[in-house]
């Protein structure tokens, strides 16, 4: 069966095909016989020509989280991610620059109004997460056009916080 | 000895002290918040009682209700944990008042040592050498400006009432100083609950040097030798050991006196650490008392074989120390990563959600003191630990190889965690060679990317990644998985229960 995978935003195509013996992987390059085992739900071992790996795997909607070896994968089918990628292109489009906040927290204090001027760098608010406060910035030069948050606010990574618009 | 005690905190922490209480016996009470029904610390303490909602200003710090509480369900003592009401003189005092033990220094010593500006006067009456800084708080912040100049930049801000780098700023130049200092009061007042924050001298690239001592109530004091604990991100510690590469003998045992005599001149009880500088002519200052448990006391633990929480409990309920300062030695080598849920290729933002699945390191020498499971949530209102990774060996150089490969064997899938940068921390040539200063991470790992991940790793994820969507598209169809092909009694037994008929 073929398979396409978004491995850390790279894509790649590959086979695997379940024979009697085993599998065979092949990535286009080159073919493998390989022994793969379910040792759990959450374990996968994985013999190549003698050489021993084990996968831990978990999976949260369409994301696969990996690890191999103390090294961490994250694994996704192209289609799904693909559409987040238009709805953020459709966004850029209409010139607008939405703030969003890098992660989940309580917004402490908001340092601008509309329709101020604003450096890059500047600080627009403060949002707590964890105890630790984090200042988000204005990553361009231009205008505040709307703020969507007060102070108090528990705000999650996709939330808009403040709109930009850039100086012309 | 007590019967219950109530646990006045959650995570890994409040994890730790109720194994404690188990080995000892007692009873534990937890306590939590909405956000914390499927903690860990509820599901093994003895009870558990919602105290309220998410926010721990609203919950954790209610200091009123959970000492009704502890009189409600019997516990004789409250066991603060670290953070949230630890080093709370005010809440010590009435613990007193109200007749139940604060499993802590008591008031009046946790008054003066939380308070640092006080208790750097303390300590300079008693000659012991403290860093240049603000002598009180000032009641108007333009008079930080006036301290500043005094004391020389760059100034360090510091929250009064706490540690763990909550309120702390460093500012290199005066026009910083205002919105470092408003920024540090809101950390500290959300932290702690008290604003007041403080300047002093910042010396550069010292190591973070620490004794832990304790003192039962009958006058004894003995210190369990020193935490080196300078290796740091946004000032808190991320990586502590003992013994220190920086101390000879002499040295340690001249610091260890020190530590004493300040436990001492506070009029201190229980455990305690005691915190000092040392700069790179090897001169140490007194910096300040944690009257608390600290983070990384399992260091401490395993080389000198002291159930630091044991002893705790033990102090508590009136018992002598069952040994002296000459009794106690260090043995071998111990290291503690502090594993957070951050995002180490992202400023090391927080990072809560789902762990969806967890893998604890085991093996020869290896501890594991955590507060999460797999399927557990981090939630955003609290400190972002999740668990502390602690091996112990014969000399330095195992105990690091040991620490890289617990790190390697140590998985946690669906949020980020500090796991991979530490690994290149115990890597690092310059840790491995025991240069550690407080400066380390910013000046070693600024710029940290990770390792390039191999071809052959990729390719190997990918087919774990094609074996599961062909196993999970054959569940979805109905089709029979092939079970795994290795020989199992269990699968042969069938149902069997023990002593079962």
């Amino acid at each position: 069966m073929d398979f396409e995978f978004l491995i850390d935003d790279k894509l790649r195509k590959i086979s695997l095909e379940r024979k009697e013996s085993g599998f065979v992987f092949s990535d286009g390059e080159k073919t493998y016989g390989v022994d793969i085992y379910s040792i759990s739900s959450h374990v996968i071992s994985i013999l190549i020509e003698g050489r021993s790996y084990q996968v831990y795997l978990a999976r949260e909607k369409e994301k696969r989280y990996l690890s191999l070896e103390g090294e961490e994968f994250i694994v996704q089918e192209p289609e799904a991610s693909q559409e987040g990628v238009q709805k953020g292109e459709e966004k850029s489009k209409e010139g607008e620059l939405t703030v969003k906040a890098p992660m989940p927290g309580k917004v402490i204090k908001i340092n601008v109004s509309e329709n101020e001027e604003v450096r890059k760098n500047q600080t627009l608010a403060i949002v707590e997460a964890m105890k630790m406060e984090n200042e988000i910035k204005s990553n361009i030069e231009g205008f505040v056009k709307k703020i969507f948050i007060s102070p108090g606010d528990l705000v999650d990574s996709e939330k808009p916080l403040i709109e930009l618009e850039l100086k012309k | 000895m007590f019967k219950k005690i109530l646990i006045a905190n959650r995570g890994e922490i409040a994890v730790r002290i109720i194994k404690a209480c188990q080995e000892m016996g007692i009873l534990t009470a937890a306590v939590y918040s909405e956000v914390d029904r499927e903690s860990l610390h509820v599901q093994m303490a003895d009870e558990a009682v919602c105290i309220g909602p998410a926010p721990a200003m609203e919950s954790y710090l209610k200091m009123d209700k959970i000492i009704q509480l502890a009189h409600q369900i019997s516990a004789e003592a409250i066991h603060p944990g670290y953070g949230f009401l630890a080093e709370n003189a005010g809440f010590a005092q009435k613990c007193e008042r109200e007749n139940i033990i604060f499993i802590g220094p008591n008031s009046k010593a946790l008054s003066l040592v939380g308070d640092k500006v006080r208790s750097r006067q303390t300590m300079q009456k008693a000659g012991i050498r403290i860093i240049p800084g603000m002598k009180s708080i000032p009641k108007d912040i333009s008079e930080y400006n006036k301290e500043a100049q005094r004391i020389g930049y760059p100034v360090m801000i510091k929250a009064s009432a706490g540690g763990g780098g909550k309120g702390m700023r460093i500012v290199y130049e005066e026009k910083k100083l205002k919105s470092a200092l408003e920024a540090g009061m809101r950390e500290a007042k959300s932290a702690f609950g008290d604003e007041s924050v403080y300047l002093e001298k910042y010396i550069e690239e010292p190591r973070h040097v620490e004794f832990q001592a304790l003192a039962d109530n009958h006058g004894n004091i003995v210190h369990l030798f020193e935490r080196e604990c300078s290796i740091q991100r946004r000032h808190q510690k991320i990586v502590e050991e003992t013994p220190s590469q920086a101390l000879d003998p002499t040295l340690r045992a001249k610091m260890g006196e020190t530590a004493k005599k300040v436990i001492e001149v506070s009029g201190y009880n229980n455990a305690g650490t005691v915190e000092f500088l040392l700069d790179k002519d090897k001169v140490f200052y007194f910096l300040e008392v944690n009257a608390r448990l600290q983070v990384e006391h399992p260091v401490t633990e395993l080389t000198t074989g002291v159930d630091l929480v044991h002893q705790q409990i033990s102090i508590a309920s009136g018992e002598k120390l069952s040994f002296q300062q000459e009794g106690l030695q260090q043995k071998g080598h111990s290291i503690e990563c502090r594993i957070y849920a951050e995002d180490p290729h992202n400023d090391f933002l927080p990072s809560s959600g789902k762990v969806l699945f967890l893998k604890e390191p085991k093996g020869p020498g290896v501890r594991h003191d955590g507060g999460i499971y797999s399927g557990c949530e981090v939630p955003i209102y609290y400190d972002p630990i999740l668990a502390k990774l602690i091996v112990w060996a014969e000399d330095r150089k195992l105990a690091c190889q040991r620490m890289v490969n617990a790190l390697n064997d140590y998985v946690i899938l669906g949020i980020k965690t500090t796991i991979d940068f530490l690994k290149d921390v115990i890597s690092h040539p310059q840790f491995r060679a025991g240069k550690t200063t407080t400066s380390f991470i910013p000046k070693y790992f600024d710029k940290w990317e990770g390792r390039e991940k191999t071809d052959e790793h990729l390719r190997v994820v990918l087919m774990a990644s094609a074996f599961d969507s062909l196993n999970s598209t054959q569940a979805q169809k109905g089709e029979k998985i092939t079970p795994k092909e290795i020989y199992s009694p269990w699968q042969s037994l069938g149902k069997w229960r023990i002593g079962g008929k």
